[in-house]
Order: C-alpha cells, then sequence, then structure tokens
C-alpha cells in the first residue's frame, strides 16, 4: 500500500524533473508525453494502494511509513512521512485520475503555445506538491504541500506572463494564499508550542485528551480554518479565484476546480478532530460556506466570461462542502468533492473546446448556436451541467443532497439556516449554469461568424478526456445510494467519522425539494433566454453583482491603500535618509580616509626621508628613556 | 705632555671632522662637496688612529678615500655642467620640518652622551698592542665573523653586477646613437 | 687613555650624522645626497670604532669594515643610477622623480 503512495508521490515529481533538466533538449510534444505519462503512472500507484487496501480488513487500512527524519530539534522531531489511509487514498486517486485527463486533454489545448516545456513541467509539479499535500503524514509536511502548491497555481495562473492582467491575477491568489499560509503556520507555532508535535495522532489525541485549554482548540482549529478558507476561495479569502481565470483552461480545471481549491475540505476532514474539539470554528466553516455558496451564486447570474461562470459555480459549489465539513458530514462533503472534481473538470474542459474553437472568445454574448456546430462538446457540458444542478442519476445529484439532507438531520437553528440554504443555492445552480448553458450552445450564431476557423471540434487528446470525465459524471454518483449501496461512506468510516447521519427518508425528501428547484432554476433560465433578456434586471442589484459585492474595492481600502501608503512613508522617512543616506556616507567617509592616507605617498623621496628621520628619532629617544 | 698633544691632535681632526662635514651638504658645486668629502674621510682617519683603529684606518684612506671618491670625482667630470647643484630643496614644509627634525634627533643625542658620560662610557678597557691590528683584525674575520665576511663579498659582487647593468646601453640609445654616428 | 673619553667621539659621531641627515633632506642633487649619505656612513663608523675602543673588543671595527665595504657598493649602484639618468637626458633632481606617488 505504501509502496503505491510512494510511487504515487514521486512519479510526477520525475517527471517535472525530467522536463525541468531536459529544457530544449527535448520538443514540446515530448514535455507533454513526459508530463502525461508521469501523472498516469502516479495513477497507476494510487490504484495499487487502493487495492491493496481494499483487500484488507477495515481496520488496517491505515498506514504510515517515515523515509527519514527531516528536522530535529530536541524533543521535537518531524520526518518524511507519507500516510497511506482510506481518506488520503481517495484524494490520490481523485488528483492523479482527473489530473491525468487533464494534462492529456492539455496536450490538444496548449499544441502551438510557446513554452509548452514550461507549462508541462509545472502542471507535473503540481500534481506532485498535491499529492504531497494529500499523503502527508503529519502537519509540516502538509504546509509544504500546501505551499508548493500555492507557488504552483501562482506559476501556472501567470503563465501568459507577458499579460499584465495575468501576472496580477497571479500575484493576487498567490498573497491571498500567503495569508492563509501564514495563519496556518501561527496555528502550527501553537501546536508546537502546546503539544510538542506535528504528528496528526499526537495533535489529535491532545485535543481529545482535554490536555489542552478551549481557547487553544479554537485558536488552532481558527488557523487551520484560515489556512483553508484562503485556498479554498471561501468568503473573505475569494476574490483571487475568479481573477485566477487568467490562467490557461486546463489549469482552471485542474487547480481550480478539481484539486487544489478542494485541498481546503480535505484539510477539514483530516484534521477533524481539532475542529469536533472547537465546534464554534466548525460551525464557522459551515456558515462561511453557506455565504459563499449563495453569494457566488447570485454573482454567477450577471458574468459574461464563460469560465468565471464556472469559476464562481466552483466557489459555490465547494461553499456546499464546507457546509457539509462544518457539520460533520465528512464523508459526504469528500463525496461531493470526487463528484464536483468530475463535472467541473469536465465543464471546464468542454468549455476549453468551445472557446478554443472559437479562437479564445471567452465572451459569451459572443457566442451562441455552438449546439449544431460542436454536437460533442454540446451533449458533454449539457452533462456537466445537469450533473452540476443535481439533476437525478448524475453525480451531483447523490452528493450534493446528501450534504443538504444531513444539515436536515443536523437539526438545530444551524441546520436549518443551513438547510434552506442549500436548497436556495440549488434553485441558483440550476439558474446560472442553465442560463449560460443556453446562450452559448442555443439560439442564433453570433454575428462574429467565428465558426469556419476550425474544422472538427478538436484534437483527440482534448476529446477523449472530456468523453471519460462525462461518462465519469454520470456514474460516479452511484457510489452513494442511500439506503442501497453506499460504499464511499463506509470506505471513508474508519478514518473519518460522520458527526450526523441522515435517514434515508430524509435524504429522499431532501432530494425531492432540491431536484424540483433544481428544475424550477432549469426553467426559468430557459425562459428568460427566450424571451432574450437577462435573469437580474439591470438597477442597483445588477450593478453591485457585477462588482462582485463590491469586495474588491473594499479590501483594496482597507489594505491596499493603507498598505501602500505605509510603504511609501517608510521610503521616505526611513529608507531613502537613514538607510541609503547612513551607506552612502560610511562610503564617502571611507573613501576620504583613504584619499588622505593616500597622499602621505607623495612620490618625493625628501618626504619619505624625512618619515624615516623623525622615526629614528623617535626610536631613539624611546631607547633611551626606557633603558 | 703627551696628554695635551692628543688633546690637539685630536680637538684639531674633529674641528676639520666637523667642518668638512658641513661643508660637504652645503656647497654648490659638486666637486668642493667630494673634495670636502675627502678631507672629512682623511680627519676620520685620524681619528681612528687616536682610538687604536689602525686598520680600519688605514683601511678608510685606501679604500674610501681612494677607490670610493675616485669614483665620485670621475662621474661628476663626467657630469660636467649638469652635474650642478643649487640649493632650493622641497616644499617650506618640509625645509622647515627637515630642520627641526634633525636638530631634535641631534640634540636628543647629545643629551642622551651627556647624561651618560660619568658612567658606564667612561670606563673604556684596557688594550693590548695587538689591539686594532691586521693580524687581529684577519683573525676575527676568518673565525668570528666568518659570516659577515662572505656576505660581504657576495654584497661587493652584487653591487659590481648591478653597475655594469645601469651602465649597459639600451637597445633605443644604441639606435640613436647609430643614427648620430651615420649623420656625422 | 690619553686624550679624551669616549663620549667625545660619540658627539663628533653624532654631529657628523646629523649633517649628513640634514644634507639627505634638504639637498636637490641627486649627487650631493649621494655625498651626504657618505657622511652619514662615516659617522657610523666613527661610533663603531669609539665603542670598540671602549670594550676592548674589536667587533667593532670588524663591522666598521664591513660597513665600508657596503658603502662602497652602494656607491657604486647610486652613481651608476646617476649615469643611467643622465644619459637618459633627465634632470637630476630627486623632486622631479616622483613615481613611487600612491
Amino acid at each position: 500500500m505504501v509502496n503505491g503512495g510512494w510511487v504515487c508521490l514521486i512519479s510526477p515529481l520525475v517527471g517535472f524533473l525530467a522536463i525541468m533538466l531536459a529544457g530544449t533538449r527535448i520538443t514540446r510534444r515530448q514535455a507533454g508525453i513526459i508530463s502525461t505519462v508521469s501523472v498516469f503512472v502516479g495513477f497507476a500507484g494510487a490504484v495499487v494502494a487502493f487495492i491493496d487496501a481494499w483487500r484488507r480488513s477495515p481496520d488496517d487500512r491505515t498506514e504510515l511509513t517515515t523515509a527519514w527524519t527531516w528536522l530535529q530539534a530536541g524533543q521535537f522531531k518531524v520526518g518524511l512521512e507519507l500516510l497511506v489511509d482510506p481518506l488520503s487514498i481517495v484524494m490520490m486517486l481523485v488528483v492523479t485520475g482527473i489530473g491525468g485527463l487533464i494534462v492529456l486533454y492539455s496536450n490538444g489545448y496548449m499544441a502551438g503555445e510557446d513554452e509548452e516545456r514550461r507549462y508541462f513541467a509545472y502542471m507535473a509539479f503540481f500534481v506532485f506538491s498535491m499529492l504531497l499535500l494529500a499523503e502527508s503524514g503529519n502537519l509540516l509536511l502538509l504546509l509544504a504541500g500546501w505551499g508548493l502548491v500555492g507557488l504552483a497555481s501562482y506559476l501556472l495562473i501567470g503563465f501568459h506572463h507577458e499579460r499584465p492582467s495575468a501576472v496580477a491575477a497571479a500575484k493576487k491568489a498567490f498573497v491571498m494564499n500567503a495569508i492563509g499560509d501564514a495563519v496556518m503556520a501561527l496555528a502550527f507555532f501553537l501546536t508546537i508550542s502546546h503539544i510538542g508535535s506535528l504528528e496528526y495522532g499526537t495533535v489529535f489525541a491532545a485535543v481529545d485528551d482535554g490536555r489542552l485549554s478551549d481557547t487553544v482548540v479554537t485558536l488552532l482549529a481558527l488557523g487551520l480554518l484560515g489556512g483553508a478558507v484562503a485556498k479554498s476561495a471561501q468568503i473573505p479569502l475569494h476574490t483571487w479565484l475568479p481573477d485566477a481565470m487568467e490562467g490557461p483552461t486546463p489549469v482552471s480545471a485542474l487547480i481550480h476546480a478539481a484539486t487544489m481549491v478542494t485541498a481546503g475540505v480535505y484539510l477539514i476532514c483530516r484534521t477533524h478532530p481539532v475542529f469536533e474539539g472547537a465546534p464554534d470554528v466548525q460551525h464557522l466553516a459551515a456558515l462561511l460556506g453557506l455565504a459563499t455558496l449563495l453569494v457566488a451564486g447570485v454573482i454567477a447570474l450577471v458574468q459574461w466570461d464563460i469560465k468565471r461562470v464556472i469559476a464562481y459555480s466552483t466557489m459555490s459549489q465547494i461553499g456546499y462542502m464546507f457546509l457539509g465539513a462544518g457539520i460533520g458530514a465528512y464523508g459526504f462533503a469528500m463525496f461531493h468533492l470526487v463528484t464536483h472534481a468530475f463535472f467541473k473538470a469536465l465543464l471546464f474542459l468542454a468549455a476549453g473546446l468551445v472557446i478554443h474553437r472559437l479562437d479564445g472568445e471567452q465572451d459569451i454574448r459572443k457566442m451562441g448556436g455552438l449546439r449544431r456546430s460542436m454536437p460533442y462538446t454540446h451533449a458533454t457540458f449539457l452533462i456537466g451541467s445537469l450533473a452540476l444542478v443535481g439533476i437525478p442519476i448524475f453525480a451531483g445529484f447523490w452528493s450534493k443532497d446528501a450534504i443538504l439532507a444531513s444539515a436536515l438531520a443536523y437539526g438545530g437553528g444551524l441546520g436549518w439556516v443551513l438547510y434552506v440554504g442549500g436548497l436556495l443555492g440549488a434553485l441558483l445552480t440550476g439558474l446560472y449554469s442553465f442560463r449560460l448553458y443556453y446562450l452559448v450552445f442555443h439560439g442564433e450564431p453570433a454575428a462574429e461568424g467565428h465558426e469556419a476557423e476550425h474544422h472538427g471540434e478538436g484534437d483527440r487528446s482534448m476529446l477523449v478526456p472530456v468523453g471519460v470525465l462525462a461518462v465519469g459524471s454520470t456514474i460516479v454518483g452511484f457510489l452513494a445510494i442511500p439506503g442501497v449501496w453506499e460504499p464511499f461512506e463506509t470506505w471513508l468510516e474508519p478514518v473519518v467519522e460522520p458527526l450526523v447521519t441522515p435517514s434515508t427518508t430524509q435524504e429522499w425528501a431532501t432530494s425531492a425539494v432540491a431536484v424540483a428547484l433544481g428544475v424550477l432554476g432549469i426553467l426559468l433560465a430557459r425562459r428568460a433566454f427566450r424571451a432574450g433578456r437577462e435573469l437580474v434586471p439591470d438597477g442597483a442589484v445588477r450593478t453591485t453583482l457585477e462588482h462582485k459585492l463590491w469586495f474588491d474595492e473594499l479590501y483594496d481600502a482597507l489594505f491596499e491603500r493603507p498598505g501602500r501608503a505605509v510603504a511609501a512613508l517608510l521610503r521616505d522617512r526611513v529608507e531613502t535618509p537613514i538607510v541609503q543616506g547612513g551607506l552612502d556616507e560610511v562610503a564617502g567617509e571611507t573613501m576620504r580616509g583613504a584619499t588622505l592616507t593616500a597622499s602621505v605617498q607623495s612620490g618625493l623621496l625628501r618626504t619619505y626621508a624625512l618619515a624615516f628621520t623623525v622615526a629614528v628619532g623617535v626610536l631613539t629617544l624611546v631607547f633611551l628613556v626606557v633603558r | 705632555m703627551g696628554n695635551v698633544v692628543v688633546w690637539v691632535i685630536w680637538l684639531v681632526a674633529a674641528a676639520a671632522c666637523v667642518g668638512t662635514g658641513l661643508r660637504v651638504v652645503t656647497a654648490s658645486n659638486p666637486f668642493s662637496s667630494a673634495l670636502s668629502l675627502i678631507g672629512n674621510l682623511a680627519s676620520l682617519a685620524v681619528l681612528y688612529l687616536l682610538a687604536s683603529g689602525e686598520f680600519v684606518a688605514a683601511a678608510q684612506i685606501l679604500v674610501y678615500a681612494g677607490a670610493v671618491m675616485v669614483m665620485f670625482l670621475f662621474v661628476i667630470a663626467y657630469l660636467g655642467g649638469r652635474a650642478d647643484a643649487p640649493w632650493a630643496g622641497g616644499t617650506r614644509l618640509i625645509q622647515t620640518a627637515s630642520v627641526i627634525a634633525t636638530a631634535a634627533l641631534l640634540s636628543v643625542v647629545l643629551v642622551a652622551l651627556m647624561l651618560n658620560a660619568g658612567g658606564r662610557l667612561s670606563d673604556e678597557a684596557s688594550i693590548t698592542r695587538a689591539f686594532g691590528s691586521p693580524a687581529e683584525m684577519g683573525r676575527l674575520f676568518l673565525t668570528d665573523h666568518l659570516l659577515a665576511f662572505e656576505i660581504t663579498s657576495i654584497v661587493l659582487f652584487v653591487a659590481a653586477v648591478g653597475g655594469v647593468v645601469l651602465g649597459m646601453r639600451s637597445e633605443d640609445e644604441a639606435l640613436v646613437d647609430a643614427g648620430k654616428e651615420s649623420r656625422a | 687613555m690619553n686624550g679624551p673619553g669616549i663620549p667625545w667621539y660619540l658627539a663628533i659621531s653624532a654631529i657628523l650624522f646629523s649633517t649628513g641627515i640634514a644634507g639627505v633632506l634638504l639637498r636637490r642633487s641627486p649627487l650631493i645626497v649621494l655625498l651626504s649619505l657618505e657622511i652619514m656612513l662615516n659617522a657610523s663608523n666613527l661610533a663603531f670604532v669609539g665603542f670598540s675602543r671602549l670594550f676592548g673588543h674589536m667587533d667593532g671595527q670588524v663591522f666598521a669594515l664591513a660597513v665600508m665595504a657596503v658603502a662602497a657598493a652602494e656607491v657604486c649602484v647610486g652613481l651608476g643610477l646617476i649615469v643611467a639618468m643622465a644619459r637618459r637626458n633627465l634632470d637630476l633632481d630627486v623632486d622631479r622623480m616622483t613615481e613611487l606617488r600612491g
């Protein structure tokens, strides 16, 4: 099992290093192949680990292995530890499986781009970092993976580095992630000082023991939540995700839909004992998820960029996952993570097919009628959208409704708020996703006439992954049929025991309501489309939504401007006069001293002789006196 | 009686010494300087004799006055007019400083001498007849101070080589002279 | 010993030495400087001989002889320099020779 884990982790790293070291000696195609193969080999490793774990009894499915001791300071020891257990296996499979499909897709999508090799190297690097995060056996390694993933995201968002908007977006993503990283690091410092170790087992035991004060546990949980919120683009650290769409479409699919942004959910599930020790923080997580869910949903209603709609959709769906994790429905949250990975990646890749076909056009107002010219894409996109809304048999149906049912089962004020909010979200999902669908694929083609540009819908390397994901989006949901067959839940139970399990009645009841609302959303979207109007009419509401609820402006005023003012002040008051001036003074004085000293060397014999004479006189005096 | 004679000779020699020394340093004609130096060497030889350094006195006349000074005179004659040496040396500052330094040095030493004159400097050792003789000198050179002897010979050799090297004509000079000859 | 005691010899030596130094520091012609240098060497020779008489060893005189030999060597080289300078039509002026300037 562990061997599978190692292969899974190391293979993408090898791919990355191979491409980096080979540099220009390999062709672009070869780089793409290396990258794809390395990720799929990782997938094979994950599968091996999975099969091995499956064959064992449920109690025996956790393996922790240390490669070597990485860090040792007194009592505190941290090793390079890999943890292979059901939860990490799920992540491994998702990351390498869907990652592999997306890298395969990239071979076709990125063909003809400049610097493809760099792209494929970064993709392999990202997969490796994500696996490090998922397979880490202690918090320090997790943090390392966390940071590296942020780095990979930065590199890939800013891939088109000649575009100022891309560079700015990359910076924004990195900075916001850094806030999360810092908060998490602070939590870890606290952990070390109070518990003395960063091993999962030790930390969880310490929390469960009750040895630690409530404040400490709460701070710990808050730190973890901070990191999760930043990485998963939940309110309030969400503004970077829409901008991250500057990156190439496969990047958006892999990092900002299927894997990296879901790391926060994984984190909460992995460290659930800490959250359970600080219930308030856990509930906070659920509430943030709810808020994000709704906010992202409404903002998606007014977006004109195809990728941004899907990005907000991602934000919203992760909100669902946070909601689930916040009430202790870890298994369902993870399940939604898996199904979401499938259909969200599918949506992005299909959107990529559209963009590719239209030579880079991303504005949906300039699209339309692609149903006829791109039938394959249309079919797969439709499947993805249906899965997203949660229409029966498609994947989203099973996972999203399970979360909502858990909220219902949770009960109490919080439970009801979450439940109603979540259902509202289902309506919104229907609205925005089918608004997108209709505008892109139905109606009259836009007058620009781009379609003649390309023949066919795309390369095989692009179409096959999309097809696989479409199939996946259809059948993956069946891993959790309430009351009938729930292998997914059972699989995860030994590791993450859910706090709340809805009854079968609750589940089916919720589903009914949710589906109804989703269908309502679809129909409303269709009606608006047919009538040729927007769902949100012009006015104050629309303007606010278009400005994404003024979050960017708020952050600019709160942080950006004061920050810049302080920096300028420091530069003018401290840096220039004191630091720079000080250095200049020192240099000047040294020069002057040197010039002075050099003047002794006049070159005249006479002066030297005089010096000798004086010296001799002094020496004579000294000798005579001292004796 | 003998004492008075010795004193008189000593004083005359000393005065000559100091006088010619000053003349060497102050004359503007280098020829006069060189001749004064010869006088200085002679008076010094007398002083050596009075201090029982017979061999040294002889060597002084033979080597110094005889060979070294002749070399000097040769060069001065060769240089002719170019050797003229008017005073005017250095900036005012350096001149003043030099005078002060010299005066200071001199006073320090004289004061020290005077202070000590009654003490250890007045116990002269008794000497034999062999003191100052060539035989004794030779013996010392070949036994106690053999190293100094050998090194001195090396130094003289190096100086001889150096003199030859300095005296060699450089290539440009040869060309220039050849040019002069062809035009002559 | 008849005649003046050793301090007198040493006094003469000191006076001669200072005279020599003054000459080295104050004159411009390298030739005169060289002559002044000779004065200084002789002064030290006198001191050596005087001390030799004081202590009754001949070591001082031995060294005086060595000094004489070295002085001869030095004069040889020094005069060679001056002749070389003259041949290249350089000014025989100590103040012009400033190539050692730092």
